[in-house]
């Protein structure tokens, strides 16, 4: 809200300079957050937290202003000199919904001349960012950033009846508000109607049938209380936002209705030549009170860790307008004003006493947590995964969770979550799998000339569920495309092949306590068949990698081959981190052990591994292939056709003795056996 | 396919481990092989060449497929008869001739010195120059043997540059959002706080009611949200991990939940629909606004340095009373008033204040018993201010050459 600093001083004197009265009026949690020359003024910009519609006004502001600086706030004293003609004459009012409209008072001023507003008036408006209308419009606004209470002006003569009445509107009761808007009005919407149809929606905006015009000579104002949840409603259902809403949704004064009406009356009748006719309709069916609070001064010092002395908490709620009553040693009786509805509870009071006694003046100390002996294992597991994959060369991604349905549909048959109220359609969904979110990150890198890449989101996964939450489950995505290595002066670059995946997701999976993890050849949709396979473990799929197939590439205008590996983060959570423990290293050198085999293309090198790990040969080290090449990579007539040269080389170490020619050849030949078994033929071996 | 034509082009690095001779045999004493007089000390030392010949010999046929191979396979030829210890020369002298019974020593003496001076033929910067570099295995077998030796190339040791820039491997990074999460982390983490999470769709309960922002009231407006339907939302903060912690564990509670949040917010460079948030809360006995003070002044000095000044000024949030925004004073002016601190000299970096007595209450918490602070930043602000990044956009982009700066 726009403050002038002339107007402030209407109410309260100023000790300080801008400068300084912006600084302290952060200090007290009113976030002035710039001001500028406006002529012989200065206006602030002052954002006012929701919980302080006390504050949309400059009393308000000078009322804290006093408070801060000890000085005295102007009271209001405004007296209507009423003519003899009673109001109530003239007009008649009635609350059909007490408990959604608690206070209705109006003021009759009669001989209006409507006109522009002299220019002192029209100027402090639009210091304030209010734009001039009439004298009569103009004073509703003046006083509504005066006083902070929204009034509205009825061309009297113009409602049927000479009567308001405050109630529902009927469902499908049309209105046509101030800004020419046709609105249909619902049951939970409360109007002003005079005795045939709605004039309003009360407490956000005027109807046009009213409204002050050239030929108005006669104005009823209003000034009431609406219940703030009946005018936000209103407001959000007719998408209204006005400056008599966000008071009233926030909570208006009560008491400052009469007082504002007054105010209002006595410039209409000054600057419009009217008279005011004796007397205030004022319907307020339940007065309201607020009820006391007690405040203890141990519970001050609870929360705040400080002793605030008695006079100094009594001087700050007294000049915030509150009424304090000591109670014995105890602490105090204290009434907030209906002013400050966002008041009603003892902690309420000591943040009041907290802002006004100084956020700097109270006391700092470091309270460390108790001792505690558990470790964040989820934490320790994620930090060691990214390690893994940092030393391995991929940078991490965040990318947004929210994509589009149809192209997450392309990737799972898992249904996403879909939004109520997205932002466009590409993100209108909380993604099910996160494959596309990795492909367009991918692209967007290639787009920009950067070719070669390596990148691993460590996110969430989200799928609707037909009661409660969705579910939301981790995934690991591995991305890549290009080299391994860029070619350089030295060395020639290194295209990255599904082995390349596959090992870096061996090396993550490495580090967990996970047994009997295999590997088989797997292809959903959106990878190339033939160039995927997928990581078994004990509970099912652990990870699923493989090229990007060559329709989705081309969807979305891929160059190069992209890789990509989903690993099932929440299975890796669930498992244990590899307990390290040292394994001496033998002594004895090892003996290694070469087989050239011709195998037929179909046969998994994984049965072979698996057939002589099955043998149990106490001293075999490792079992690598060197080598391998299908019948099409050599020249014909090599190896027969459909078969592949396979060369593996095995390693035998003791490690408590040097191992005897005789045994390893005994071993080979039970390698040998076994291998012939599954129809390897074996060409050589050495 | 002729067996033995095939047979010979079969790459096998331990081409001597198919000979006559077996290495198994310098594992052992000339006693225990029963060799007795100089003529078999003289046979068994010429198997023990002929052998070294067959292996240097079967390397320089085979050749090998680029420099790293042949590189490689010297090394391990003569790692394998000159190394010091274990290599084939070393054991003979251990097993052989340290162990020969006086009389025979001075024959084995003699064999072996021969043997020595034999072996420097697997001297690695000569094999080096003898063993050529082929395009492999079979594209030989393929092209016949006709150019062989056409690929030797000469080590140019004196011709190399080694101003030329060093092979640089690629190698991964941290996104800087979650850089600035770990370093949060582990300062509080240090203060014995643990870390909690849940879930980023949340119902309208824990993420608004449970905090004290009820459906009728303004203060909601501020959160702009993505809805899943009336009762679910994409959580606008992580604040809501502050009662499911509570719920499940009850008080004292210190605790951290750092985290992804969302809002219906339209994407410029300072706002971003998803955005991470890092939420702190500590609730015990005697928990009061001093201990918000000095904990975050102590965290702010950890992360931004210890000569950064904190300012905590009134703000309101719905779940804290009092309430507080944290400042600090600003980096890019030290405070004299600038652009970036709209002229105050200080820039705010968090929202904070004393748990709502409503949250506890709402946590299963006595607030009459206990009492807590609680405050919550925004990841990708601070990670803005600390390397002085214009635009969020860049976080969520996956840009490498942003990715590539952390």
């Amino acid at each position: 809200m726009k403050v002038s600093l002339n107007w402030l001083k209407e109410f309260v004197e100023l000790p300080v300079d801008a400068r300084r009265l912006k600084a302290d009026l952060v200090s007290i949690g009113l976030n002035a957050e710039s001001f500028q020359a406006a002529g012989e003024d200065v206006v602030f910009e002052v954002e006012v937290t929701s919980n302080r519609p006390d504050c949309l006004s400059h009393y308000g502001i000078a009322r804290e202003v006093s408070a801060l600086y000890r000085k005295r706030l102007a009271p209001l004293e405004f007296t209507c000199k009423g003519i003899s003609a009673l109001a109530s004459g003239e007009a008649a009012i009635e609350i059909l919904n007490p408990e959604l409209c608690a206070r209705y008072c109006g003021r009759v001023v009669r001989g209006v001349e409507v006109k522009p507003s002299p220019e002192w008036l029209v100027r402090r408006l639009e210091a304030v960012g209010q734009r001039p209308i009439n004298n009569v419009a103009d004073i509703t606004n003046y006083v509504l950033m005066e006083l902070g209470h929204p009034l509205h002006a009825f061309d009297l003569m113009r409602l049927e009846e000479h009567k308001v009445v405050v109630r529902s509107a009927r469902p499908g009761e049309q209105l046509r508000t101030l800004d020419g808007v046709n609105r249909t009005l619902a049951a939970s919407d409360l109007v002003i109607a005079d005795s045939r149809r709605p004039i309003a929606l009360a407490g956000v905006m005027g109807g046009e049938d009213s409204e002050i015009s050239d030929r108005t000579h006669t104005v009823l104002l209003e000034s009431a209380w609406f219940d703030p949840a009946t005018v936000r409603r209103t407001s959000k259902a007719h998408g209204l936002h006005t400056e008599a809403s966000h008071r009233f949704e926030r909570g208006a004064d009560i008491e400052m209705a009469p007082i504002a009406l007054d105010r209002a009356a006595i410039l209409i009748a000054q600057l419009g030549n009217g008279e005011i006719l004796r007397g205030a309709i004022d319907v307020y069916p339940v007065p309201r009170r607020r009820t006391h609070i007690d405040l203890r001064r141990k519970e001050i010092h609870r929360i705040l860790g400080e002793e605030v002395l008695w006079e100094e908490v009594e001087r700050i709620l007294r000049a915030l307008g509150f009424k304090v009553e000591r109670r014995g040693t105890e602490g105090w009786r204290v009434t907030p004003p209906m002013a400050r509805l966002d008041v009603d509870r003892e902690v309420d009071l000591i943040e009041e006493v907290a802002r006004h006694y100084g956020y700097n003046r109270l006391p700092a100390r470091v309270r460390p947590a108790p001792p505690r002996l558990a470790t964040d294992e989820a934490r320790e597991k994620e930090l060691r995964i990214s390690d893994t994959l940092v030393a391995l060369g991929y940078r991490e991604i965040i990318p947004p969770a929210m994509v589009d349905p149809d192209e997450n549909a392309r990737f799972t048959d898992c249904p996403p979550v879909v939004l109520e109220n997205p932002l466009s359609q590409d993100a209108s969904a909380m993604r099910s799998s996160a494959v596309p979110s990795m492909i367009h990150t991918v692209k967007w890198n290639l787009d920009r000339y950067r070719n070669d890449l390596r990148l691993f989101e460590m996110g969430k996964v989200y799928s609707a569920k037909q009661k409660g939450l969705p579910d939301e489950r981790r995934v690991l995505v591995l991305g890549a495309t290009g080299n391994r290595e860029p070619g350089t002066v030295h060395r020639k670059k290194m295209e990255i092949s599904i082995f390349d995946l596959k090992g870096d997701v061996e090396q993550v999976l490495s580090d967990f306590d996970l047994p009997g993890v295999s590997f088989e050849p797997f292809s959903i949709g959106y990878l190339e068949e033939r160039v995927a396979g997928r990581f078994i473990g004990a509970g099912g799929a652990l990870a699923t990698l493989g090229r990007l197939n060559e329709g989705l590439a081309r969807g979305y205008k891929l160059r190069q081959a992209v890789w990509v590996a989903e690993v099932d983060l929440d299975a890796l959570l669930r498992a244990r981190l590899n307990q390290k423990s040292f394994k001496p290293i033998s002594k004895y050198p090892a003996i290694e052990r070469d087989f050239s085999l011709v195998v037929l293309c179909d046969t998994a090198y994984g049965k072979l591994e698996e057939a002589i790990r099955g043998l149990r040969i106490e001293d075999l080290e490792s079992i690598k292939p060197i080598e391998r090449r299908s019948s099409d990579e050599l020249p014909d007539g090599t190896i027969p056709a459909g078969h592949a040269s396979l060369l593996l080389r095995i390693t035998f170490q003791s490690p408590t003795r040097t191992l005897a020619g005789d045994e390893v050849e005994l071993q080979s030949r039970r390698i040998v056996d076994a291998l012939k078994s599954l129809g390897v033929q074996i060409r050589a071996q050495g | 396919m002729s067996g033995s034509e095939t047979e010979n082009r079969i790459p096998s690095r331990k081409a001597g481990t198919r000979s006559g001779m077996s290495i198994d045999k310098v594992q052992k004493t000339l006693k225990d092989l029963r060799v007795k007089t100089p003529e078999e000390i003289g046979e068994l030392f010429a198997e023990v060449s002929a052998l070294l010949d067959r292996e240097r010999q079967t390397l320089i046929e085979r050749g090998a497929a680029d420099e790293d191979e042949r590189a490689r396979k010297v090394k391990e030829l003569r790692d394998r008869w000159l190394a010091r210890k274990g290599g084939v020369v070393s054991l003979i002298d251990e097993n052989w001739l340290k162990q020969a019974q006086k009389e025979l020593k001075p024959a084995v003496g003699r064999a072996f010195n021969d043997l020595r001076r034999h072996a420097v033929a697997v001297d690695a910067e000569r094999l080096l120059e003898d063993v050529p570099v082929r395009r492999g295995a079979w594209a030989r077998a393929a092209e016949g043997t006709a150019h062989a030796g056409e690929a030797r190339l000469p080590v140019a040791a004196r011709h190399l540059d080694v101003t030329l820039p060093g092979h640089r491997r690629p190698l991964g990074s941290i996104h800087p959002v979650t850089q600035v999460m770990r370093e949060i982390e582990d300062i509080f983490l240090g203060l014995g706080f643990s870390i909690e999470s849940g879930p980023e769709i949340e119902s309208v309960y824990y993420n608004f009611d449970a905090l004290n922002i009820p459906e009728s009231h303004p203060a909601r407006d501020d959160w702009d949200t993505l809805y899943v339907n009336s009762e679910t939302v994409l959580r606008t903060h992580t604040s809501p991990v502050q009662i499911r912690a509570m719920e499940k564990h009850g008080a004292p509670l210190y605790i951290l939940c750092p985290g992804k949040a969302y809002r219906h917010d339209n994407p410029d460079s300072t706002h971003a629909t998803m955005f991470h948030q890092v939420e702190g809360l500590a609730v015990d006995k005697d928990i009061s606004f001093a201990d918000l003070k000095g904990t975050l002044d102590y965290f702010a000095k950890k992360f931004f340095g210890d000569t950064i000044k904190t300012n905590l000024s009134p703000s309101f949030f719905p779940f804290t009373e009092p309430s507080g925004e944290l400042a600090i004073n600003c980096v890019f002016c030290g405070g004299e008033g600038c652009r970036v601190c709209k002229e105050s000299g200080w820039v705010e970096v968090m929202g904070c204040g004393m748990v709502h007595p409503e949250v506890l209450r709402h946590g299963g918490i006595d607030p009459e018993r206990y009492s807590g602070w609680a405050f919550g930043l925004g990841v990708e602000r601070f990670a803005m201010m600390k390397y002085d990044i214009n635009d969020i956009q860049l976080f969520h982009q996956g840009d490498v050459r942003f990715l590539e700066q952390f």
